[in-house]
């Protein structure tokens, strides 16, 4: 059992690999593309100055908090676009019988799907979320918190979105209900949860869960609590277990018409 | 001119395929607006506050016809297929042609946000009323010249898209250029009037694209002015002649770089 996931980490690490080599190849767009998505994120800084000189507190965020919101934010959508790109389009894969090439494969179908390549501003994106952390304020345990929330977090949004795309075994234009899904967690996630109030705020910590991406890990940054610490990684491994129980529910249900595709 | 409308009506009638679609995207939409009115609703401590010469309402609905206007240009959407044009080579059917590529273009991403916009600007309203209860008195007249300073804003944001997604000619992704476009049009010409920006940024903020795509419309329509209205439209007739010119300059230039591979 172990050397199976092990095995599977291997061949997920390897597939990634491949796949930055590939973005690599063409250095130019490789690097206009990082660049230009740091340029991008930084952009939203203006808002916040302008929004911080109207009144010096916004949802009990000031503007520090609110850099490191905006940090997390992006660390935790480069993170899960960087590493796990094709979860956003998987609905695409299923609608269209791109699943075949994987299902052949003697690995997880799943973890072979959603790491076939990579998002290389997504890259950008990383980058970005530590430059604010050194902007921030940057010390050891600060780093290892926001390292690890970035990656849980990540993780969580890739779930959210293969249970949504995986909503394509079932439904046809599902994907739509995914894109709408993906987007609501990203407009939420940028602005601080204080200024939400009522039945709003009890949505972002269930239907359109940010609160366990965004604002929960947030807190705990600004305010080390184990117990929240510990049930933010209870929380990601309910949404990992069932990501992989829907998709893999759905996949029982998948029929292709032998679509003949080449994968470069 | 009639083969341009022809694209633009076979466009348009394609699109209307897609309307359910239109309905789901303006989910998006309506989130936008759901945020910005908790944040407004934050930074005024009451309604009848004024921040800049805004009241609430009038920033509320500034936002709701600045978003219209950038979700209905749907420039991410053009970008990337005009650079996919001309990366995969396909561009080259458009070269044999009778028609002006940039024309073709114009005409063909005018048809298919065509429906978009009809349905963002109803619905959007309809988002409006619902959160404010109240709408800019406005005559019909003023109504109708808004909608068209509305329609040339939004031909000059896809000229202006069309003219970044022709930089792929000279690098492989001009995708990377629109997001810092449109970032510079969100930030600066969507989220908050002009007004709201330093004294000395501001004269820049009236000659950039900001005050014609953006800006000026939606000015119109929280606070109508007929001085406004001709200066916004010598603005808006200035930046179609110098985007065209533009685009014209950079295809043809582009396009004698270009190597097909037939297949």
């Amino acid at each position: 059992m172990l050397t199976e996931v092990k095995n599977q980490f291997k061949i997920s690490f390897l597939s990634i690999k491949y796949a930055i080599m590939r973005e690599m190849l063409n250095k130019v767009t490789f690097t206009t593309n990082v660049l230009f998505m740091i340029l991008n994120n930084a952009s939203f800084i203006i808002q916040w100055i302008i929004f911080f000189s109207l009144k010096k507190n916004i949802g009990g965020y000031g503007l520090k908090q609110v850099l490191l919101l905006w940090g997390l934010t992006s660390g935790v959508y480069g993170f899960s676009r960087f590493f796990f790109k094709k979860a956003f389009s998987l609905s695409d894969t299923i609608n269209n019988g791109k699943l075949d090439s994987y299902l052949v494969q003697p690995k997880n179908v799943l973890l072979s799907a959603i790491t076939t390549d990579v998002e290389a501003s997504a890259l950008g994106d990383l980058l970005y979320a530590y430059i604010i952390l050194f902007v921030y304020g940057f010390t050891i345990p600060r780093f290892i918190l926001f390292t690890l929330f970035v990656a849980l977090g990540g993780i969580i949004v890739t779930s959210i979105s293969v249970i949504l795309s995986s909503l394509s075994f079932w439904f046809q234009k599902s994907d739509l209900i995914a894109d709408t899904g993906n987007s609501l967690m990203i407009n939420f996630s940028t602005y601080p949860d204080g200024i939400f109030k009522g039945l709003v705020k009890i949505l972002l910590y269930t239907l359109v869960p940010v609160g366990f991406v965004i604002y929960l890990p947030l807190k705990v940054m600004l305010k080390f609590k184990l117990s929240l610490l510990l049930l933010l990684l209870l929380i990601t491994i309910l949404f990992i277990t069932f990501a992989f129980i829907v998709f893999f529910k759905g996949l029982k249900r998948y029929s292709s018409s032998n679509l003949m595709i080449a994968r470069i | 001119m009639r083969k341009y409308i022809f694209i633009f009506k076979s466009e348009l009638m394609s699109n209307l395929q897609y309307v359910f679609n239109t309905f789901t995207g303006f989910i998006g939409y309506f989130i936008h607006i759901f945020i910005f009115l908790n944040v407004w609703q934050y930074i005024y401590s009451d309604k009848s506050q004024i921040i800049n010469g805004y009241t609430m309402n009038q920033m509320i609905w500034y936002v709701i016809v600045t978003e219209i206007l950038w979700s209905v240009a749907n420039g991410r959407k053009l970008c990337r297929k005009i650079s996919e044009d001309v990366r995969s080579g396909n561009i080259a059917y458009n070269i044999n042609k009778p028609y002006n590529y940039i024309g073709y273009s114009l005409a063909n991403h005018l048809g298919s946000v065509a429906i978009k916009a009809l349905i963002y600007t109803v619905l959007g309203i309809l988002v409006g009323l619902m959160f404010l209860g109240t709408i800019p008195s406005i005559t019909i007249i003023e109504a109708v010249i808004i909608i068209i300073t509305g329609i040339l804003a939004t031909v000059i944001s896809t000229l202006l898209i069309t003219f970044i997604g022709l930089f792929s000619f000279y690098v492989e992704d001009s995708n990377p250029f629109f997001w810092v476009y449109s970032k510079f049009i969100l930030v600066l010409g969507t989220l908050f009037p002009i007004e709201y920006f330093p004294k000395v940024m501001q004269p820049f903020l009236n000659y950039s694209p900001i005050y014609a795509v953006s800006y000026g419309p939606a000015k119109l329509f929280t606070s109508f002015t007929w001085d406004l209205f001709i200066k916004l439209f010598i603005a808006q007739v200035i930046y179609i002649i110098i985007g065209y010119g533009l685009c014209s300059m950079l295809y043809k230039k582009g396009v004698k770089r270009l190597n097909v591979n037939g297949g």
